[in-house]
């Protein structure tokens, strides 16, 4: 699973002032959410792609992993799809879908995946422990928030998400080896796998508490130095251009 | 004074399951202590009471003649452990930033962060590694960054739980001889094993968990022979000696 796991390289993105680059990814974020008209979906699709290319990523692995996430986008879709009222699609034999549901529902689907690339983006060029300490940067003027502990959660949540999947590929391919598929009952089959990987998180979320806590975790931590430089600054005004584009 | 002891060390799970009961032992400076015993002998539980993760349901542990609980940060920095699954204990997304992570914790300064992962990095050999995600290293490579991120903290005290496991031979060889290493630069080591023929050579005591129980603590050659009657393979043949209990030629 290359999904959400940092791959070092020595590029822009990965060099990047991490307070600007989360700036970036949140402003690509919003542009997706905001998208109306093609040309929005085009833009920030080529910006996106650019992005993986710059940064080096393996881009055939990411698409392949884009299979876990491709059952949430067709459900995106499909519901949309049948749940929008509109024209139906001339000689199409499924008269309950309509074209604008169907337009709708690529409209959806293409935002969740820029934000998911978006998202594949950040993870895979900043450590974790620097999104950790941008959280915290972003967050320690606010007054009663606690931003350490809230930065550490966001952190420990990046981190067992790429291990949830690891395990959860692991495991899938441990039951196709007793031929799993085999048993046609669906719910069956999500009891085989859901149990045993909540089973194995809850440990694994535990062991790490323990480790954490045997190396001193304290909310009294040595804070992070950010350097920025004129790439970081005509990086977010690119960004940025592409949000004011859409937005306008 | 022993510089870290248990009295009377008891932990009982919520459940009843008796996990150790009424150890004490003593370990002194720069001492090399093997803790052997079969599985669900205690041995775990017993290393996390020492690093002070688990509270005692009856009994102490004592650092420097102290109750760890008086000063449980520098009860940690003092015995660093290291965890039987490397992979559980790795926070950081490259080695340099797993090995940070303790210092940053002590809210050392930057500059001394970075200083003493340089030489904790150096200390293990992972220097070169320093950029590279954790989750890409050998089993060997995983231990020896599991060991630099407790150097970080300088531990007087370092215990080592089952430091071999699922290591091919050039891996157990890389930590052997890291661990040995350590202890001539003056660590005092516990190191946790059942597997006595790749590291008992080099010990000065050995001690045996059984049911949660003290039962043997003597010197290797003294207990070696009795360790079959409590689940622990016994390593020698016949006209062998302890000496020879090593996986380093």
């Amino acid at each position: 699973m290359t999904f959400f796991h940092y791959i070092h390289r020595d590029t822009v993105l990965h060099r990047m002032d991490g307070r600007f680059k989360l700036l970036c990814m949140l402003l690509l974020s919003l542009s997706a959410s905001f998208a109306s008209q093609l040309q929005h979906y085009l833009v920030l699709l080529f910006v996106v792609t650019l992005a993986l290319l710059i940064a080096k990523l393996p881009f055939k692995a990411l698409l392949k992993d884009l299979k876990f996430f491709g059952i949430l986008i067709l459900i995106v879709f499909v519901v949309n799809a049948f749940n929008i009222p509109g024209d139906p699609i001339p000689n199409f034999p499924i008269t309950s879908i309509s074209l604008q549901g169907v337009i709708t529902g690529l409209r959806f689907a293409a935002r969740l995946t820029i934000i998911i690339i978006v998202c594949a983006v950040l993870t895979g060029t900043t450590p974790l422990m620097t999104l950790r300490n941008v959280i915290e940067w972003y967050l320690r003027p606010l007054p009663f928030v606690p931003e350490v502990r809230i930065a550490t959660m966001i952190n420990l949540t990046f981190m067992l998400i790429p291990l949830i999947f690891d395990n959860f590929a692991e495991m899938m391919k441990a039951q196709k080896a007793r031929c799993v598929e085999l048993r046609k009952n669906p719910i069956k089959r999500i009891n085989f796998i859901v149990f045993p990987l909540l089973n194995q998180t809850l440990r694994r979320v535990d062991e790490i508490a323990y480790a954490m806590e045997a190396r001193c975790y304290s909310e009294v931590r040595t804070r992070a130095v950010f350097k920025s430089n004129k790439i970081d600054w005509l990086l977010l005004a690119i960004c940025l251009s592409v949000f004011l584009f859409v937005i306008l | 004074m022993a510089l870290l002891e248990t009295q009377d060390l008891t932990h009982i799970f919520p459940d009843g399951t008796v996990a150790i009961q009424n150890i004490n032992l003593k370990f002194n400076e720069g001492e090399f202590v093997v803790i052997a015993g079969a599985n669900g002998s205690g041995k775990t539980v017993f290393a996390r009471h020492l690093n002070g993760l688990l509270k005692p349901t009856k009994g102490k542990v004592l650092i420097d003649g102290e109750p760890i609980t008086k000063n449980i940060v520098e009860t940690r920095k003092k015995v660093g452990l290291v965890f039987q699954d490397p992979d559980s204990q790795i926070v950081g997304q490259t080695v340099a930033e797993d090995v940070a992570f303790g210092p940053e914790n002590l809210n050392l300064p930057v500059d001394q962060v970075e200083a003493v992962v340089k030489e904790s990095l150096e200390a293990v050999g992972l220097s070169r590694l320093s950029t590279r995600s954790p989750h890409t290293l050998s089993g060997g490579e995983k231990r020896r960054l599991a060991i630099a991120g407790i150097l970080a903290m300088r531990p007087k005290i370092i215990i080592l739980d089952e430091p071999f496991t699922g290591l091919d031979y050039p891996g157990v060889v890389q930590v052997l001889k890291q661990i040995i290493q350590l202890h001539k630069t003056g660590h005092t080591i516990l190191l946790i094993t059942h597997e006595l023929e790749k590291i008992l050579a080099h010990a000065d005591r050995l001690v045996i968990l059984h049911k949660g129980k003290l039962v043997e603590d003597g010197k290797p050659e003294d207990v070696i022979y009795r360790s079959e009657n409590y689940g622990v393979r016994m390593p020698l043949r016949d006209g062998e000696k302890v000496a020879a209990l090593t996986w380093l030629k």
